[in-house]
């Protein structure tokens, strides 16, 4: 393998995880956010009547 | 709560929307410092490019873990006195050692791509690339530990202990490993010697070390903060459950 | 507390002894993993004679985790945390006995092991004292380890996958330092023998106080 070959690699791969790792955790975020309803219900303190999500 | 923002941008504060402006900014601009502006080494030509993500990655990865033991010591400590159990140490271990194992794997998949081109093998059994290799295993089971179904608090103390041990152990491998065979560039970086590494490349490789510890931080942050909606959401399942249970023993009655 | 210790101990060693799983079955395994590595080296004598120390750490690894999971299972399956957990009997008690009962387990698993990998591997012991020392030490070590990384893996489902995968990368020095301790033992290699064997009373000496010191939090419910 040469050398400029081995840092495209190198270079390329780590880019790669490290962005779809961003992606992933970001991605993660709103899909169970949504999930919680944050958004329709501003306020979700501990005290809110979780007994009924707004999910279901 | 009010660490949640609006339905738009669930994970995201004004805060860390300038950090990961600045980590994208600082990322091209150590592409081009990297890549373009910083001259070839005498010895290992462009091999040496290598190094501006390897060196940052295992320091970020140490410095993760380093954060992972001393939130795992804060958690074991306060998960008795406090209302929460201590839970914010608990969330911070975690998103700190996926975030170091994410780069304990840069450095072993970079610093193998540099093995191969200036030792001619991938792999050498040398002190440091046992010891990061693992580590690295080390940091996935402790992720294992932690994704196990269980009580939060039960859950959070068995991962605290198993960080703080794994952390104790480091040095004990790498002084192990060091002993059976050393054969091993010097450190690249260290205070108080002067650099193997000089002029554009010292500052580029302390640029990119800047720069990923930048990226590094804003990951943990995002991390963090979604480990904090699992953990919502998890407790808004329970209390469905709960509910329904409730509601069905009320029918039957 | 030396009661205590004694007392737990002696209680996982009466179910041993009823069952004698140790002896009958993980015994007869391990010596299953000697015939098995003389395959992978096309029994080779002279590379068998050169690895037999580390061989043997591999093997012992082997059924120690065994011996490990079954040591936790038992205490699990009938909800025995629960009863320690009311009972006056101290975390740090808990620990060393339920150490100590793995030790005396994996210390008959060697007794077993050591003649099959002198008799197998045709392997000289230049060093009794040394051989003695070092099997002492990484058992030790081998033994808090266990019980810590078996109490964390204690009462999941995944637990049969979960505990080697906890357990070996911290047990690597351990592996390396009987290994490279009993070659010297063996006269295979001249390096200090010693100095290994006292990396692994470090090593033993640390877990125990990290056991000591944490098994509350472990056993701890909610």
């Amino acid at each position: 393998m040469s050398d400029i070959a081995a840092v495209a690699t190198g270079w390329g791969l780590t880019f790669v995880v490290v962005a779809t790792y961003a992606l992933w955790v970001v991605g993660r975020g709103k899909t169970i956010g949504r999930e919680l309803g944050i958004g329709k219900r501003q306020e979700l303190g501990p005290g809110s009547d979780s007994s009924t999500p707004a999910s279901s | 709560m009010s660490q949640i923002p609006d339905s738009k941008h669930m994970t995201a504060t004004l805060g860390t929307r300038i950090l990961g402006s600045v980590a994208v900014a600082a990322v091209l601009l150590m592409t081009l410092l990297g890549l373009v502006v910083s001259p070839e080494d005498l010895v290992q030509g462009h091999a040496v490019r290598m190094l501006y993500l390897h060196v940052p990655s295992i320091w970020i990865a140490y410095a993760a873990f380093v954060l992972t033991a001393a939130s795992s010591v804060l958690f074991l400590i306060r998960s008795r006195s406090r209302a929460d159990g201590g839970r914010h140490h608990d969330r911070l271990a975690g998103s700190a050692a996926e975030v170091g194992v994410l780069f304990a794997g840069i450095t072993l998949v970079t610093g193998m791509l540099w093995g191969r081109v200036t030792w001619g093998t991938y792999w050498q059994w040398d002190a440091r690339l046992t010891t990061t290799v693992l580590l690295f295993v080390t940091y996935l089971g402790y992720l294992a530990l932690r994704r196990l179904p269980a009580d939060p608090i039960v859950r959070g103390r068995r991962s605290a202990v198993m960080a703080l041990i794994s952390f104790v152990n480091v040095p004990i491998v790498h002084f192990s490993v060091d002993w059976w065979r050393t054969l091993h560039q010097k450190a690249s970086l260290s205070v108080g010697r002067r650099p193997e590494i000089t002029g554009e490349m010292y500052w580029t490789l302390l640029y990119s070390t800047l720069t990923v510890t930048v990226v590094a931080s804003w990951l943990i942050v995002h991390r963090y903060r979604v480990i904090r909606l699992e953990e919502l959401r998890d407790e808004e399942a329970l209390n469905a459950l709960i509910a329904s249970r409730l509601r069905e023993d009320d029918v039957g009655n | 507390m030396l009661h205590e210790v004694l007392l737990v101990a002696r209680k996982d060693l009466r179910v041993e002894w009823r069952s004698k799983v140790t002896i009958g079955q993980v015994a007869p395994l391990a010596l299953l993993v000697l015939v098995v590595f003389a395959f992978a080296f096309d029994a080779n004598a002279r590379l068998l004679g050169l690895g037999a120390g580390g061989l043997f750490w591999v093997a012992v690894l082997f059924g120690g985790t065994l011996l490990i999971q079954r040591a936790f299972d038992l205490e699990t399956d009938d909800g025995n945390f629960d009863a320690f957990r009311m009972s006056t009997i101290g975390a740090p008690s808990l620990f060393l006995g339920k150490s100590l009962g793995v030790f005396i387990q994996v210390v008959l698993l060697e007794l077993v092991l050591g003649p099959g990998v002198a008799l197998l591997y045709d392997v000289r012991i230049d060093d009794w004292f040394l051989l003695l020392a070092a099997a002492l030490a990484g058992t030790v070590a081998f033994s808090v380890c266990g019980v810590l990384w078996g109490v964390m893996a204690a009462g999941v489902r995944v637990r049969a996958t979960l505990l080697p995968l906890l357990l070996i990368p911290v047990l690597a020095p351990v592996l390396l330092a009987g290994s490279r301790a009993f070659e010297t033992a063996f006269g295979v290699r001249a390096e200090a023998g010693w100095t290994w064997a006292s990396v692994m009373f470090v090593i033993a000496a640390v877990h125990t106080a990290i056991g000591v010191g944490t098994f509350g939090f472990l056993l701890e419910e909610g």
